[in-house]
């Protein structure tokens, strides 16, 4: 027994030599100039740097993101401005020129209707530090990183999300719009050229029986870099039904970035193909 | 006269549901390991958490606390309203200080959580409906909302819904290494099915879900993830394994965890190999330990001391995070709590939290 408590004890030991001594390294842990921190600013880059990638990250990062809101580098933007939040759907996470209505500062400041003060179980960052990303908000949240995200991105192909609703996400509330995002800045002048089209089942849940028809919409640019598309319909909320939208992808016109590079709708891990996005609406008002 | 007559009602019930070798189990892992029971023996869920059954409602009023004091009433909780709904609850409340180097110290007061459970169970032992609802702080969050077929002989259970993943040591502490670089915690449920075995010695799980932590699915991709765990009187040995496809990139872990009982200290342990290729250009490899002793003082008393080891990054050195903490846990009465505690966190230099100091005061009750 006693050999057991000491080989523990050893073990014990052995963990508590392992910390790092950070040589090298930015104050991120990771290799001096992989990343450039920098004292805090109301950008983008720096609150990635200085907040999300040191603080956040701890459990915001990945595919086990809670809520599926991953704050590491490369995807934060695209999930946080005009995105809508998970537990307040009415709320977007990031409202740019509005901190007071952006969900990420009620989260912040502990003031949200839904859940705990972040970050979760650690002291609450200093009201500096949410001063300056107040002002970030308040500057328009702008992306800072260059198109694409950093020069630490994974994206190299052009790619779009559908933010809200989801892919196949049956939606209970009324839709009044359709969140596009894309992990590069899109060349929105090609949207001219009628690439996006949003058609009703006409109450079959098919869109193979002949009795669709098309919905009319707008689509507005709600920010750049990367770019996040709204697509609203007309005639707004969208009645019950299910719904195909379609992004072209392919010639004659496809949807591209600004370097000519046309979307990989359908996924396949090559441009070009269609983006469609399919979910039905159970609720129209 | 009256306090006899609930102390031998309390202690009847503990007997006939050991006796019967039906439901045993604990609320936390080191319990489990201290009386060589399954999670499922005190807990609504097979791994453990949340809920407690009837047998962890007596356990909690006879073997946990220092001493038993008596209500105005002659009935003992039992959680059970009636045949068919049962109720449950916690409330962790804090008083904490923190000092992060360069930075002001801040002490507050606050509510770490109030959950609330609730089980309907139409057909008894074999059909059950089930809620685990986070009421505070700020509104009102779902965590698990599942329905529960179990088979027959209990070997075999099917469950579909929301509900936390099952990998590894399933400690209270959400913020332990093992717990939050994982991913899998008390605040990341995720929706999907689950199927899972009962046997002696043996627990194991499947789960299949969406892999969005409770968000709304955003690709085809799904999540998998297995755990076994092989039970012994003393000592338990188990295994965990976890894939996650998603479009930003594939993250897998792999851990091993066990537990052993010597003397009065029991000795929880768990490593975790993680591969994720979601956070960079390159898939990054991590790795995540856990060292826990719990020394059983005196009945009601528990302290318990537990070294953590987190690798963020094999490829990098020196960049290798360790935790520390000292915690005094006491039941003075049934389903209450005090926990007073020290967390020690020691990182690289450059980076002031990693380097912080938490100390804690936790007031909890529970049902």
């Amino acid at each position: 027994m006693r050999k057991a408590k000491l080989c523990a004890l050893c073990t014990t030991c052995l963990l508590a030599a392992c910390a790092g001594d950070g040589r090298g390294l930015d104050e991120n842990g990771r290799p001096l100039g992989e990343s450039s921190g920098g004292a805090l600013q109301p950008d983008f880059k720096s609150i990635q740097d200085n907040v999300f990638t040191p603080v956040c990250t701890a459990c915001h990062a990945g595919a086990a993101a809670p809520l599926g809101l991953r704050l590491d580098e490369g995807a934060s933007y695209a999930l946080l401005v005009n995105a809508p939040s998970v537990e307040v759907p009415s709320m977007l996470r990031v409202q740019p020129g509005n901190p007071d209505a952006s969900y990420l500062i009620q989260k912040l400041e502990g003031t949200a209707a839904v859940g705990g003060r972040m970050p979760l179980n650690l002291p609450p960052l200093p009201q500096e530090t949410i001063a300056v990303i107040r002002q970030w908000i308040t500057d328009g949240a702008a992306n800072t990183m260059a198109a694409g995200g950093s020069a630490n991105s994974r994206f190299e192909l052009v790619q779009l999300t559908a933010i809200s609703p989801a892919r196949n996400e049956t939606v209970s509330a009324p839709v009044r719009d359709v969140v596009i995002t894309s992990n590069v800045e899109l060349d929105t002048s090609l949207m001219q050229s009628n690439l996006i089209e949003l058609r009703a089942s006409g109450g079959d849940g098919s869109f193979d029986s002949g009795n669709e028809h098309d919905v009319p919409v707008d689509a507005v640019v709600r920010s750049d870099l990367p770019t996040v598309l709204a697509i609203t319909p007309r005639v707004a909320p969208l009645a019950a039904d299910s719904y195909e939208l379609r992004i072209r992808g392919t010639d004659p016109v496809a949807m591209a970035d600004l370097q000519a590079r046309p979307i990989d709708g359908d996924g396949d891990g090559a441009p070009g193909g269609d983006f469609v996005l399919r979910f039905t609406v159970e609720m129209a008002q | 006269m009256k306090s006899g007559t609930v102390l031998r009602k309390v202690c009847a019930l503990v007997a006939l549901v050991v006796a019967s070798a039906l439901h045993i189990a604990h609320a936390e892992p080191y319990l489990a390991v201290r009386e060589g029971l399954k999670c499922a023996s005190c807990h609504f869920n097979p791994t453990g958490g949340g809920m407690r059954n009837v047998f962890g409602n007596a356990y909690a009023q006879t073997a946990l606390p220092a001493r038993r004091i008596e209500g105005a009433g002659t009935e003992a909780w039992t959680g059970m309203l009636n045949s068919f709904v049962a109720l449950g609850g916690n409330l962790r409340t804090n008083a904490t200080y923190t000092d992060v180097p360069h930075n002001p110290s801040t002490n507050e007061f606050d509510i770490e959580e109030m959950r609330a459970y609730l089980a309907v169970i139409p057909i008894p032992d074999r059909l059950a409906v089930y809620v685990d609802q986070r009421l505070a702080p700020g509104g009102s969050t779902n965590l698990e909302a599942f329905a529960r077929y179990t088979s027959k002989g209990q070997q075999w259970n099917f469950q579909a819904g929301q509900f936390f993943l099952p990998y590894g040591l399933r400690i209270q502490d959400d913020t332990a290494f093992i717990r939050q670089v994982t991913g899998i915690n008390f605040t990341t449920p995720d929706r999907g099915v689950q199927v899972g075995y009962e046997a002696t010695s043996w627990t194991a799980q499947l789960a299949v879900t969406n892999g969005a932590a409770g968000g709304d699915e955003t690709d085809e991709g799904k999540q998998v993830s297995l755990r076994g765990e092989y039970v012994q009187n003393v000592w338990r040995f188990g295994a965990g394994f976890n894939h996650n496809h998603t479009d930003a990139g594939n993250r897998q872990m792999q851990g091993l965890f066990a537990g052993v009982r010597i003397g009065p200290v029991v000795w929880l342990g768990e490593a975790d190999y993680i591969m994720d290729r979601t956070l960079g250009p390159t898939e990054r490899k991590q790795w995540v330990g856990l060292l826990e002793a719990n020394w059983l003082m005196v009945k009601g008393q528990n302290l318990k001391l537990t070294a953590e080891y987190f690798d963020p990054d094999t490829d990098v050195d020196e960049d290798e995070q360790n935790r520390f903490s000292l915690v005094w846990e006491h039941f003075p009465i049934q389903f209450l709590q005090l926990r007073v505690g020290a967390r020690i966190y020691d990182g690289i230099p450059q980076n002031d939290q990693q380097n912080r100091r938490f100390y804690f005061a936790q007031v909890h009750g529970f049902f």
